[in-house]
This record gives structure tokens, sequence and C-alpha cells, in this order.
């Protein structure tokens, strides 16, 4: 009993640390949000001092908030590029490198690298190549005659800011995909290869019938984990556009790439609206967990 | 053009068995073997073509930053007269020194003790018997589906009320408690054979002899893996970090980098080298521990 007991208090004397920092600023703020989401800040100089008990209104209020629903339509746009455009351009470099060549390391390290770097950082360099008039891609575009972009450049001009910023991030990312679908192709077994070839398979087909099906769960997951991003998508947002440039929809001036997790920023950074954000981080948490859900029903299936 | 070359790519490694099915049979030899070189020649283009793409802003970057303050949009790949004066200026000028100083401290105290913090609850869950020991760990495990931005304002809530804002220990601590990590390195350590530990309490070690003496040591590669990937999280910190911090000599690279560019928009070069100053220590240490920091980054994500 004594010895039981001195047991658990060793291993509870290990977790300590870990567990305090964890409840304190991982457990406690997911009740701690739901809280300050029923509540208005009352006085700008004392945030937290002055806090009004306002029910549901913060929820409410959200349901004829033009610029919050079209914050989640933008970051389905946002998701509908990133999300694609960064698995074809995983797989095809998987498939590039799914060689045995020489330097075939180091061309996978250099596709990995800017996985690692600040999102914040690296758009700001991206703000440079966009950039109108002397921008190195209007200049690109130029020798091809197209000054489309000349004025405003690519990240002012409303059609071409959203796939602009997408683009960014997609070069920044795919090494991260690309890894993990090399890891899958080293998986394969060469002779389903072999036997496609004998049955006179082209190399298309055999993409389609064996490499395709195989990597399905990779796809699944940096689907998944696509959603995700999109949510959460801020520091390439705050680097490149500050959630702009506007458009007219309906005669109000909304921004093109206006994304919730930037509106988010917005609303408890610069609006100051604690509570509301609040409120906005609880709905952008209940999607996270049903994409979660679908994800490992998805999952689930795929193992039956 | 890539998608060719991808199918190629399978060829080479799936054997002889398959390649007659690029050639025509009634080539002769030696017309097959200029093929297959011409597919290789294919295969690099494509892949320098890619990297190429991939790392062109950090090229475009650096370029910039050596240009003169003048040539800031000129076209050139390499600058005709190289300066070295932005990051000079950026860094005493700029205060860059401090905010880099800044980065330094707050990255590595958190890998520090993120690290050390992981590495004691995960041999608590790797070696321990202790009461809802199971429960305990599925609880921590089902945070990894929240997703990070939710926590920007409770979190921020919380610091404030502790009195933290501005501080060091604001930046830090709610990033202590790391899930993954501690994921990471229960799996190793459940490894190592407990009758090493037993044989070494045997000897009157006591439990904090036995992990510093020999948990530690023979877990080394995963802590040097969790202390990578945990300096490289703190370093590109940057909203939180900007949240938590108003004043000029708190502020981390990342931050200094928004203030810079908020205030002076013009000084492109000294834009660019503060960019460069965020970006190339990271890309160092990458350079140097690839290994670990891909295997680190992919590894709980191929596990689901």
């Amino acid at each position: 009993m004594t010895i039981k007991l001195r047991e658990n208090l060793v291993a509870y004397a290990f977790l300590a640390p870990f567990l305090v920092i964890f409840l304190a600023f991982l457990f406690y703020p997911i009740f701690y949000s739901l809280y300050l989401s029923f509540h208005r800040v009352t006085d700008l100089y004392d945030v937290f001092g002055a806090m009004q008990f306002v029910g549901l209104d913060n929820f409410g209020k959200m349901l004829h908030d033009g610029q919050f629903w079209w914050s989640l339509l933008m970051t389905l746009y946002y998701a509908g590029l990133v999300i694609p455009l960064g698995i074809i351009t995983s797989l095809i470099l998987a498939l590039l490198l799914n060689n045995r060549l020489p330097f075939r390391s180091l061309f996978r390290s250099a596709y990995f690298m800017p996985y690692v770097l600040d999102m914040f950082v690296v758009g700001l360099v991206w703000v440079l190549i966009y950039s109108p008039h002397f921008g190195v891609l209007n200049r690109l575009f130029t020798l091809f005659g197209i000054d489309t972009f000349l004025e405003s450049g690519f990240l002012g001009n409303p059609y071409s800011a959203m796939p602009a910023v997408a683009l960014a991030n997609v070069l920044k990312g795919s090494g991260f995909g690309m890894v993990l679908y090399l890891a899958a192709l080293s998986n394969i077994s060469p002779s389903l290869y072999e036997a496609a070839a004998i049955d006179g398979a082209g190399g298309w087909q055999r993409f389609r019938a064996i490499t395709f099906p195989l990597l399905k769960p990779i796809t699944l997951f940096l689907i998944v984990i696509g959603v995700i991003t999109a949510l959460n998508a801020f520091a390439e947002i705050y680097a490149m556009t500050e959630g702009g440039p506007n458009v007219e929809v309906g005669g109000r001036a909304l921004g093109a790439t206006w994304v919730t997790g930037y509106y988010l920023f917005r609303t408890f950074y610069v609006s100051l609206k604690l509570g509301y954000a609040a409120a906005i981080s609880y709905v952008l948490l209940i999607f996270t967990l049903i994409i979660s859900v679908i994800n490992m029903r998805l999952f689930r299936t795929e193992e039956r | 053009m890539t998608k060719g070359a991808g199918g190629t790519g399978r060829r080479i490694k799936a054997g002889q068995g398959t390649r007659k099915t690029y050639t025509s049979p009634s080539k002769s030899r030696g017309a097959h073997l200029s093929g297959r070189h011409l597919r290789a020649m294919l295969l690099y283009i494509s892949l320098i073509l890619g990297a190429v793409v991939v790392l062109f802003p950090f090229f475009w970057m650096i370029t910039t930053a050596l240009k003169q303050p003048g040539q800031a949009y000129s076209l050139q790949l390499l600058p005709d007269r190289p300066t070295l004066d932005n990051f000079r200026r950026i860094l005493a000028d700029y205060g860059f020194a401090r905010y880099f100083l800044n980065s330094i401290i707050v990255a590595t105290s958190a890998a520090f003790l993120a690290t050390l913090f992981a590495a004691l609850a995960a041999y608590a869950f790797a070696k321990k018997r202790f009461l809802f020991k199971r429960q305990l760990f599925l609880f921590l495990l089902a945070s990894l589906m929240i997703p990070g931005m939710m926590y920007m304002v409770p979190q921020f809530a919380i610091v404030s009320q502790l009195g933290l804002m501005n501080t060091y220990a604001a930046m830090v601590l709610p990033h202590l408690a790391n899930v993954f990590g501690l994921f990471l390195m229960k799996q190793f350590m459940e490894s190592i054979p407990s009758s090493l530990l037993d044989s070494s309490r045997i000897d009157g070690a006591s439990e904090l002899q036995v992990f510093r003496h020999i948990v530690v040591p023979l877990s080394l590669p995963v802590i040097a893996t969790l202390f990578l990937l945990t300096f490289q999280f703190h370093w590109g910190n940057f909203l939180w970090q900007l949240i938590v911090t108003n004043k000029e000599s708190l502020y981390t690279v990342p931050v200094g980098l928004a203030m810079f560019r908020d205030a002076h928009e013009e000084l492109v070069t000294l834009k660019m080298a503060g960019a460069a100053i965020s970006i190339i220590p990271i890309g160092i240490l990458f350079f140097f521990t690839q290994r670990l920091f891909i295997e680190g980054m992919t590894k709980g994500a191929v596990k689901g």
C-alpha cells in the first residue's frame, strides 16, 4: 500500500511541471473562453476589470455579422485553393524524387526547407515579389505582354490577391506533404507495378490504379490539416494583404482575403472586442472538431 | 511533363522488367540507353526547376538585402555593388540586434523548458505505473485536436491577469506543455530496457538520478529533435509574441519586423535584411540537422 502510494507520488512528481502548464494554459482556457464569450468588455482601458454578462448575445450577433459570414466564405475559398494546389505540388515533388538518383536527399531538403521557416517573414518577401510596377513577377509578366497587374500588384488586385497568397503558402508548405508521400511511395511494392506492366498498363494507368489509391490515407490527412490550417490562417494574411483589397459585394466593402483567422485577430487585437472574439473562436473550434470527427470516420472505414 | 517524368522514375526503381514498355522493341540497345538518359535529364531539369521556384523567394530576399538602397527593385540577380550596410543599419540603427537577442532568449529558454517538461512527463508515462495513467494520456492527446487560434483570446486574458504582459515569461509560459513532444518522447523511452533502470536503482540511485544518468543520455536523439522543433516553433511564434508585447525592448525579430514594416514601408532593402536575420538562423539550423527536423515533423503525422 505505502509502496504503491510512493510509486504514484513519484510518477506524479515527474508529471507535475507538464501537467501544471497543461491545465493552466491548455485546459482551463477552453472553459475560460466560453465564459468570456458570454461577456462584453465595457471598458477598453480595463479590459478585464469591466466585463458585463450578455448571455448569448455574442453568438446572436454573429448570425447577423456580414463580416463574419464573409470571412467563412473566404476561408472556404482559401482552403479550396491551398488544399488541392498543395496536394498536387507535394505529389509531383514526391513522384519526381521517388527515384534512386544522385543528389536526391539534397533536393528533398531543398523542397522541405521552407516549411520550417516563419510564414510571416516569408510573406514579407512575397510582398516584394508581387509588388506593382517593379516587382519581379510583374517584370516577368510584362515580358509576355501581360500588364493586368502592373498598377495594383498581385496583392492589390481583388481577383489575384487570394490566389497569390495561396501560392506563397503552397510553395512554402508542400515539402511537408512531399515527405509524407515519399514515405508512402517507398512502401509500395515494385512487384505491383511489374504485374501491372505485364498486363499492359501504361504509366498513367498504373498511377491511377496503384499509386493513387495506396496514397489515399496521406491525401486524406493532408486535406484535414489543410482545412485546419485554413481556419487558422493569419500570418500570411497579416504579412501580405491585411485582409484586403476591398471588393464591393451588395453595396458593402469586403476584403478579398478576409479569412476568419484574420477577422478573429482584428476583432480581438484591433477592435478589442474580447468577448466577441472568444465567441468566434468557439465557433472555429466547433468547425475543427466536426472536421476531425469526419476525418476519423474516414480513416476508420479506410482501415476496414 | 512532370507527370511523365514521375512515371519514368518509378520505372527505374521498379527494376529492369518494365523498361520495355517505354522503348519500342525494334530499337537497338544504344537507342534504348539514350532514351533512358533523356528521361533522366528531363527528371533533373524538372527537379532543378522545382527547386528554383521553391527557393526563389529566399534567394531574392538575400539578393535584395545585399543591394544598395536605391536599387531595391533592380532586376540584377547578383547586385553589382553588393553591400552589407543594410544588415549593419538594421541591426545597429533599428534595434534588430536587441530583437535578435530577444528571439534567442525566448526560443532557447522555451525550447529548454518545454523539452525538459516533456522528458520528465514522458518518462513517467513510459516507465511508471500510476493511477489514471491511460485516461490521463488520452486526455492529453485529445487536446491535439484543438486549433491554436482558439487559444489566443483566453491565453491572452490569463497572461494579462497574471500580470505577465511584456515579459519573457508571457511569451514562453503558455507553450511549455508540448503534447506532441510528450508523445514523441514516450514512444522513444518505452524502448529503453527497464532492467537498466532497475539495476541502477539497486545500486542506490534516486529516481532523479536514474532519470538524469540513464534515461536522458539514452534519449538524446529524441531530446535533440524536440529541442530543435520547439526552438523553431518559438522562433516563429509571431502572433503570440505580437499580442503580449508592446515594449520595444522585448520585441522578437518577427515582431520587430512587423513594426518596422508599418513604420518604414519604403526601406525595402533594410526590410529584406531584417527578414534574412529572421530566416537565416533557422535555415542554418535546418541545414545541419535536417534529418532530425524532417523525421520529427512528420513522425506524428504518419502515425495518424
